[in-house]
């Protein structure tokens, strides 16, 4: 399985899988999202369903037993964090190089 | 009660429809199949519907669904497991001005339409390709199949033509109905996927 593909993620994804480093439905991730970006990342509802269809497609989260009998909650797996860390490696990489031009 | 039949692909025209409805005092109590609204009548309200175009696969995920948008501050107005289009008004001051923030995900709910679309009109040119294999191409085995009809003469031929005329129309109407609503839902396949195209380029 290439992880290459996944990436770059987009600034969403890249939050979401973050934030699912804990457990947690829908709506935990969209506060959870806001809260970590200061307030300047708000995803809506309809946003946040599609996303989060796409990462269980690409098999980047899972869905995790909980007691919420009404809410699916959900949590990075294996892969996902893999290829967390990989965009994490690119974007020091990235930085690295603009520091060393100066910027 | 009021009914009202209005077909469009384009859910943001639709969106600024039900708002223009509630400003008339016309709030929307179900959808249903190929553009029927039922409105209810009420006091002129502004209200501010936003559209999602979703099918489910269970009951739960209908309910996970419904659930993260009353989370989110959203009411669920009207949408089923399998109705497709899924109307919400904000309840909450914590409600975002949309049930999408990008322009991407907005507009990808026309591409789901637009898939559902093509698969009906795949199921129903299938259907329709088995009944004429059913009936070996010929069109004609579909009408008047008593052996000699058109030869018989005066009031012979129209006891026969009178008594074969509902198994007629009973084989032919169907048929005809499921012709017309598979090139609808083509038409609505291309035009969905066409304004999905635009809108995910558009500024």
């Amino acid at each position: 399985m290439n992880l290459d593909k996944c990436l770059p993620l987009t600034e969403t994804t890249f939050y979401i899988l973050l934030a699912l480093k804990e457990p947690g439905h829908g709506y935990y991730i969209m506060q959870k999202v806001e809260e970590m970006s200061g307030g300047k990342v708000r995803i809506a509802a309809g946003t946040m369903y599609g996303a989060i269809e796409n990462l269980m497609k690409q098999k980047l989260i899972m869905a995790v037993p909980s007691e919420d009998k009404r809410r699916k909650v959900y949590q990075i797996t294996k892969k996902g964090e893999e290829v967390l860390q990989l965009e994490v490696n690119r974007l020091k990489q990235l930085l690295n190089l603009a520091q060393e031009i100066g910027f | 009660m009021m009914k009202k039949f209005k077909v469009s692909v384009d859910m943001n025209e639709e969106e600024k429809y039900l708002n223009e409805m509630a400003k008339k005092g016309f709030i929307l109590k179900k959808y249903s199949a190929f553009g029927r609204y039922h409105f209810e009548k009420g006091s002129p309200q502004d209200l501010h519907y936003r559209i999602d175009y979703r099918l489910f696969k269970s009951k739960s995920e209908f309910n996970d669904y419904v659930a993260l948008f009353e989370d989110a501050g959203w009411k669920h107005v009207y949408g089923t497991i399998y109705s497709g289009s899924q109307y919400f008004l904000p309840v909450s001051e914590h409600a975002s001005d949309d049930i999408f923030s990008d322009k991407e995900s907005k507009a990808r709910r026309h591409e789901r339409l637009s898939q559902v679309c093509l698969l009906n009109f795949a199921l129903m040119l299938l259907y329709f390709l088995i009944v004429l294999i059913s009936i070996d191409f010929k069109l004609e085995n579909l009408f008047f199949l008593t052996p000699g009809l058109w030869e018989m003469e005066g009031a012979k031929f129209w006891s026969a033509f009178w008594f074969e005329f509902p198994f007629m129309l009973w084989r032919v109407v169907p048929i005809i109905v499921l012709l017309i609503f598979g090139i609808l839902y083509g038409i609505w396949a291309i035009k969905a996927k066409k304004l999905y195209n635009k809108l995910m380029v558009e500024e």
